[in-house]
This record gives structure tokens, sequence and C-alpha cells, in this order.
């Protein structure tokens, strides 16, 4: 029982640190950006190339992953979205081209490093840590970490700094915050980067854990956008909240019936929840899904 | 002569898709991206049925569009009420669902193996051969050109177009938004598994991998390039996107090599003419903010 509980905690605390970057950047967007689950898929594949291939300790694997990933978020914003942005474009197009990308993204991954599972865990596998009387990888340990950090981190930026307080703005009004004389790009550009890297730092983390092939963003993408629509849009503790159900729901799933039939039940709360609470549990009303 | 078939029938086959799909996504507005999940339910239910019942193709065929019809009302129900990202994140959610339930439903389904020896069609007593084949599916996208048409350019395709300008609106007119959405992802779905059942009749073998989120964006990307809502965008985003990838084949690359140039194909092809030209090839509906 601990051991599901724990293998719950550590499932929710990637889908935190996923959901609160994607949360942060559809906050300043407004589109469903699919390109966040390649950029998670960057993220780790090149700490898999700095650990595996050039021979760098772990954590400049994690530093590598992160900067990567923010970066290469970053140049998609500057070379594609902004200019499509400045030309008013639909949140459907938006929508679209970041589809396109992250195919794009993904072949090139698949093209690169072949379209199987490689690993980047090193040497003997490890018992692992007993934390109350259930066993954690390291990996574990540290994403479970980092989702608390992360989560804490991400509040007080948004809450107490001059740049959180704008992507809030920019996130609830845009012609206001115009109008006020905010600059949307850098402000946009900001959350991307911010958003990703916290999206690297997870594709890097569960790389560690587990496997890493091509697809791998998608997955955990999806699992942070449940996250975010059980939790509601923007709003860190929710989005906390709603990580942690759907990590426990999942791990009960698996334990009790089967682990082929996780995905299922994920995809179906999801459905359900934009139907019956598209603000999410703790959300106020909100724009998105309104006419 | 058989290679140069065997492309016509997939063209043939991906009209069918993207004439279906342009239903949804052209004429309703509504970004679908679970096609493939449709044109998979068609193909497992025509297989099934026919291997484990040996109901003949033309059976086999009309079952796969009527389970097609049925499963279409979980995502045409959620169409009423979301919009925009939020219908395409529920869409996506459909399709991620029917791929888990081909995967793991290993009695029915089974699973990644797939299912093998689906009998060719037999009609009027005989086989039917690839030529014959070919006219058959010809057939079959004429058909959903026609029917597409035809919906969309009287009073139905009026407040299907009215709804994808103004939901709210619509309704106010008094226009059961329920009935006309479910009509028309019913429609769509039963072409869509139609050209599934021919697909799994045509291969004889099929497995999930033919029928996942990539395949329904593939579709869309077709749709979108050809160009959403126009009258014959569909069929050229089906012949670009099937013959350019062949070109490669050409020019020599391994397979392995040549899978993934394509699909980085469709979707530099995807953002090059939504930057450019976000109306498509030959669109008339641009997905414009309203």
């Amino acid at each position: 029982m601990s051991q599901v509980a724990a293998n719950a905690v550590a499932a929710a605390a990637s889908y935190l640190l996923v959901g609160i970057g994607f949360s942060l950047i559809y906050t300043a967007v407004r589109f469903f950006n699919f390109a966040h689950g390649a950029i998670i898929a960057i993220g780790a594949y090149s700490a898999y190339v700095a650990n595996a291939s050039l021979g760098m300790p772990a954590p400049l694997g994690v530093v590598t992953g992160i900067l990567t990933s923010a970066s290469s978020a970053a140049t998609l914003e500057w070379a594609i979205y902004r200019p499509l942005r400045r030309k008013r474009t639909s949140s459907a197009i938006l929508l679209l081209v970041s589809l396109g990308i992250y195919v794009c993204l993904q072949s090139l991954i698949s093209l690169v490093f072949g379209a199987g599972a490689v690993s980047l865990r090193a040497g003997v596998i490890s018992q692992g840590w007993l934390v109350l009387g259930a066993r954690l990888t390291g990996a574990q340990v540290a994403i479970i970490a980092c989702g608390m950090l992360g989560c804490v981190s991400t509040w007080l930026f948004l809450h107490a700094t001059l740049m959180g307080k704008l992507i809030r703005a920019v996130g609830c009004d845009p012609e206001l915050a115009d109008v006020h004389g905010c600059r949307q790009d850098r402000i946009v550009m900001s959350a991307t980067v911010l958003g990703s890297a916290l999206a690297g730092l997870a594709g890097v983390l569960l790389a560690y854990d587990s496997n890493l092939t091509p697809f791998m963003g998608f997955s955990i993408l999806l699992g942070g956008v449940v996250a975010v629509v059980i939790g509601g849009i923007g709003n860190v503790i929710g989005i906390a909240l709603g990580a942690l159900l759907l990590g426990f729901t999942q791990n009960a799933i698996a334990w009790w019936i089967s682990s082929a039939w996780q995905d299922v039940l994920v995809f179906a709360i999801l459905i359900l929840f934009m139907m019956i609470r598209p603000q999410g549990f703790l959300g106020t009303a909100s724009r998105m899904g309104a006419v | 002569m058989e290679y140069l078939v065997h492309i016509l029938v997939l063209v043939s086959l991906y009209t069918t898709l993207t004439f279906s799909l342009d239903l949804i996504a052209g004429h309703c507005g509504l970004l679908s991206l679970a096609q493939a999940a449709f044109y998979g339910i068609g193909a497992y239910t025509s297989a099934i049925v026919a291997l484990a019942f040996g109901v003949p193709f033309p059976g086999a065929l009309a079952a796969a569009a009527g389970v097609a019809v049925l499963m279409s009302m979980a995502v045409s129900t959620p169409s009423v009420y979301l919009h925009d990202d939020y219908f395409a994140i529920v869409s996506f959610c459909f399709q991620m669902i029917v791929f888990s339930v081909l995967n793991n439903w290993l009695e029915v389904t089974r699973g990644p193996l797939g299912i093998s020896g689906i009998p060719q069609p037999v009609i009027f007593g005989r086989p039917v051969g690839q030529l014959e084949f070919l006219a058959l599916a010809a057939g079959l996208a004429v058909v959903s050109y026609l029917v597409v048409t035809r919906l969309t350019k009287g009073p139905f395709g009026r407040v299907l177009h009215a709804m994808r300008e103004d939901d709210v609106f619509s309704q106010s007119l008094g226009k059961n938004t329920f009935y006309f959405k479910t009509v028309a992802f019913a429609v769509s779905a039963a072409l869509a598994a139609a050209a599934g059942s021919m697909y799994a009749h045509y291969i004889s073998y099929i497995d999930p991998s033919n029928f996942t989120v990539t395949e329904s964006i593939l579709i869309l990307s077709m749709v979108i390039i050809g160009g959403a809502g126009s009258r014959l965008g569909p069929l050229l985003g089906a012949v670009t996107l099937v013959l350019i990838p062949e070109l490669l084949r050409f020019a020599g690359f391994p397979p392995s090599i040549a899978g993934n140039l394509r699909q980085m194909t469709y979707g530099a092809l995807l953002i090059l003419i939504l930057v450019v030209r976000p109306r498509g090839l030959l669109g008339s509906y641009g997905f414009e903010a309203k």
C-alpha cells in the first residue's frame, strides 16, 4: 500500500512540473501548445547526449536538458509563434501550427536516435531509498523534491515578482494589459522560457527514472494537462491537487485492476471534467471554452 | 502497375477520410483529432465481424459504419458544449482511448499483434481483384464527396456554417445545435469507418499502429493543406500528402529514415501552409478568431 502511495506521489510530482509549465505558457499565449510535448522529449534527449555520449556527470546532464528545452522553445516562440501572433492569428491556427512543430520535432528525434527506447540509467540498479516503508529510486526522490520546489517557486514568481504579475495580467485580459503598456512579446517570451525549463526538468528526471522514447513527451504532457484541467489554469495549488488526484487514481487502477487501462480511465476523467467543470476544481469561471 | 494501383487505392481511401473530416473541421469549424479513431473502429469492427461470424464484405462494412455512428456520439455530445482548444483536447482524448482499447483489449482485438487473414471482399459470388478494389475505393471516395457536398450546399449546410460562425446566435434562431452536430458527426464517422473497413479487407492485416493520433494529425493536415471547407481542397490535400512522400521512396532512402522524413514533410508542410496561406491551397474557411 505505501508503495502505491509513494509511486503515486512521484507520478504526481512529474505531472505537477509539466502542468505548471504548461499552464504558465497557456496563461500568456492562450492556445493549446502541443509542441510542449516535444520540448519535454528534447530536454530528456539532450541530457542523454550529455551523459551517455559526452560522459558528463548527472547534474550537468540535468542543466543541459533544462537549457536545451528552454532555448529551443524560445527559438520557436521567436521564429514562428511571434510573427503569427502579430498577424492576429486565431488560437485554432496556432494549435495546428504547434501540432506541425510537434510532428517535426518528434520525427527529428526518431531520425537521430531511432524510434526505439534508449536508457539513461547509469551503472547497476540500486535498491533505492526506503521512505515510510516504500522503496523510491533516486530519480523518484529527485522528482518529488523538484515538484515541490517548482510548485512553491512558481507560486512565488507569479504572485511576488513584477514579471509574474505581468504574466497574470496578460492572461487576464491581453487588450487591457496592452493599453497599460505591458510589452506582450517580452512577457510571452519569459513565460515560454520558464515553462519550458520546467518541462525540460521533468523530461530529464523522468528519463533517469525510466526509458526515453521519441513519443515520451505526449503522454507526460497529457498527464500535466489533466492536472491543469482538474485544477484550473494558472492555479498552482489547484494543479498540485489535480496532479495528486491523477497520480493516485492511476496507481490505484494499476494496483487493483491493470496498468493497461490506466490511460483509458485518465482520458475518460479528462473528458468528464471538461464537460462538467471546465474551469477546474478551484478555478473561477474561465474564459477558456466559453464562446 | 500493381504499385501504381496501390497508390491510387491509398489516395482514394485518404480522400474519403479527408472529405469526412472536412464536414467536421471545415464546415463545423471543429478541429477534430479523432478521425483515425473512427477509421480504426471501422477497420476493427469489419475485421472482427468478418472473421468471427463470417459476415460477407457488404455486411461487415455496414456493421463498421453502424458501430462508428454510435461511437461518434462520444465526440459529438461534448462538441455542443466545448469549443476551440477544449474540443480539440476532447477529440484527442477520444483518439487516445480508442487506441488504448485496440491495443489492450487482447481477447477481442489481439492487441499489438493485430488481426491477420481478413478475407478479401467477395461481391456477387466472386473475390474482388486489385483493380476492381480500386474501383470500389474510388467509388467510396466519390460517394463521400457527393454526400458532403450535398449536405453542406443545402439548408443543413447553412446551419452548420451558422454554428461555425456563431454558435449562440444560431441557437437564438431556434436551431437545435445538438441535432445538427450529432448528424454531422454521425455521417463523418460512418464514412471514415467505411474507409477503415475497405482498408482492412484490402490489406488483410491490421494492427493498432495504423490508427494512432499521428494518423489523425495526418488526416487533419491533409484537410488544412488542401483547404478546409472548400469543394475540392480535401481531395487536393490527400493527393499531395500521399504522393509527395512516395517520391522520397524513389530518392533511395532506407525505410526507417524515409518514414521519419515523411512525417517531417507533413509537419513542415502544415506549418508552411499555415504561415503563408492559413486557408489552405483552395480553402474557404480559415479558422479566424471570432
